[in-house]
């Protein structure tokens, strides 16, 4: 049981919320997506918190996974979140 | 838009600060809920107790000459500034928790409540609608004359939240709105916004296919133009892994379109004298993105007089938009963020990425304000049932109705002004001309059809809902 839960914890860890080439904080999406405030937000249900993979430059989803991926320092809260 | 390496060790302190804080929180949508069934239930409280929430939910009245104005503001000055601080408190309340900065927010909206109650009192000049004067479309000219002529700082886009106002405006709305009405009327909008979406989603997508473009940028042009506008843009850009300098160009088109259709499609309903609920139907299929979409229907609501020839009642126009493009439209964007990602996951030519399609995605992106417009209603049909005509017209109105619609004016308001205040044209992505001509498939796909069926095929049953 103990291995099972630290092998879902590793997998878990590196999707793209715990990778350091993603970004998906929401006023940072809006600066990068112009006119996004115009007539929605980065800050809506909508967004399911996608986010900007800076290495493959994809905009995706937290779950998504690859070969590329950097550890992130300090991981956030906001990662870990689903609207 | 420049290319960026984005590390967590690079980014701003202020912006590891925003994260935390939107961390612990809701997203803008549970915010609208709480805040406008909140609002709803002080006021039924105040109701309940014989007395009404109508002395802060002030607004200008009809006026003739700058004397009975300027009398107007200074008889209710305490009540305005009761108001501002009312909202000030509780919307800085909730960007502090979404993650925006409260100092830059409190200047931001003061100057925007300042604004929009000038452009709430000209749109009440007894002499408005013969100078075309709508509130909503002069909130969007003057918005966009600020931004793009004059110019503001970028610290106070703080209080430019089109989508937050919009939402509360919504929540707000269903309370004006029997539940009847919804269950009546819902199936009809579902259908008739159904029917439009797809047809409108293929002519963009296999038009951009045909153009060249990749499958997954022509599925975020197609959900732009389907759906609900730059919501359905970025929703399915995320859900089909859509390459970063995908959704902004989707973005630039919504926005193009979405703003040029605000004033041609009230102007065209005007040059046909539809009824006001046929002319919302007509809008609400065609529009775009819902905070444009209301400003186009409330404008031409408020045309309804025996002066105009336009039939029918501003409520009406409301009623049938937004019946079809909230309940019709926005509330699938899950759904098709679900089946489009299936499609590119499985389908076509796969990336790098090991991407996995989750059903959970149809909840996480269902826009929540829905709830609150339908619980909205669901609690005044409550309130308002056993109540003969005459009682509600001569006690529920004006004590418990009047006062939260005249609430949802000011947040329809100052939504209005934000479009026009962050709208910077210089600013958006340059298209190029394939995704434009992509788009523009769509645009006629959607207006077309949108008219047939708002018009032609349902028109009797929009002319005559009811709503109240």
């Amino acid at each position: 049981m103990k291995n099972f839960s630290e092998t879902k914890a590793r997998s878990f860890e590196k999707t793209c919320r715990n990778c350091s080439y993603f970004q998906n904080d929401p006023a940072f999406i809006e600066k990068e997506f112009a006119g996004l405030q115009s007539l929605s937000s980065g800050f809506a249900s909508v967004r399911a918190r996608d986010g900007i993979c800076s290495h493959h430059q994809l905009y995706l989803p937290m779950e998504d996974s690859c070969s590329d991926f950097v550890l992130r320092k300090s991981n956030t809260e906001e990662n870990r979140k689903r609207p | 838009m420049t290319e960026q390496t984005i590390k967590l060790g690079d980014q701003p302190q202020e912006l590891l600060a925003s994260q935390k804080k939107a961390a612990k929180n809701l997203t803008e949508d549970w915010w609208a809920v709480y805040l406008g069934l909140g609002i709803i239930v002080v006021a039924y409280v105040f109701y309940l107790s014989g007395s009404s929430i109508s002395w802060i939910a002030v607004s200008p009245s009809k006026w003739s000459d700058f004397s009975q104005l300027r009398a107007q503001f200074s008889k209710n000055a305490v009540h305005y500034l009761a108001l501002l601080a009312a909202f000030l408190v509780l919307f800085t309340i909730v960007v502090s928790f979404i993650g925006q900065k409260p100092k830059s927010f409190v200047v931001s909206f003061i100057f925007i409540f300042v604004l929009s109650a000038i452009i709430f009192a000209a749109g009440n000049w007894d002499q408005a609608s013969r100078y075309n004067l709508e509130p909503p479309l002069l909130a969007l000219l003057v918005g966009l004359i600020i931004s793009n002529v004059i110019g503001l700082p970028r610290w106070l886009d703080a209080g430019f939240r089109v989508e937050f106002y919009i939402k509360l405006g919504i929540v707000l709305l269903g309370a004006t709105l029997p539940f009847t009405l919804i269950i009546w009327a819902g199936p009809v909008a579902i259908l008739q916004a159904s029917i439009v979406s797809l047809a409108t989603f293929f002519a963009i997508f296999f038009t951009a296919r045909k153009l060249g473009l990749d499958q997954r940028f022509a599925a975020v042009l197609g959900a732009g133009g389907a759906v609900c506008g730059v919501s359905a843009s970025i929703a399915v850009a995320g859900a089909v892994r859509a390459k970063k300098e995908d959704p902004p160009v989707a973005i630039s088109l919504v926005v193009f379109w979405a703003i040029l259709l605000i004033f041609v499609l009230p102007f065209v309903c005007r040059l046909l004298q539809l009824p006001t609920g046929v002319g919302g139907a007509w809008i609400g299929t065609s529009e775009f993105a819902d905070a444009a979409g209301l400003a186009a229907a409330q404008s031409y609501g408020g045309l309804a007089n025996a002066h105009t020839g336009i039939t029918g009642t501003p409520e009406q126009a409301l009623a049938s938009y937004t019946l079809i493009k909230v309940i019709g439209r926005d509330v699938w964007i899950g759904i098709w963020a679900f089946v489009l990602a299936f499609i590119s996951i499985t389908v076509w030519e796969r990336n790098k990425m090991n991407s996995k399609n989750q059903a959970a995605q149809i909840w996480w992106r269902f826009p929540k304000f829905v709830i609150g417009f339908l619980v909205a209603s669901v609690l005044t049909s409550l309130i308002i049932h056993g109540h003969s005509l005459a009682e509600y017209n001569k006690v529920v109105k004006p004590t418990l109705i009047a006062p939260i619609t005249s609430l949802r004016t000011w947040a329809f308001t100052f939504s209005f002004l934000s479009i026009g205040l962050t709208t910077r044209f210089r600013e958006l992505s340059k298209a190029g001309i394939k995704p434009f001509v992509a788009f523009i498939a769509g645009v006629a796909v959607n207006i077309v059809l949108g008219y047939v069926l708002s018009v032609i095929v349902f028109g009797h049953y929009w002319a005559n809902i009811t709503t109240n």
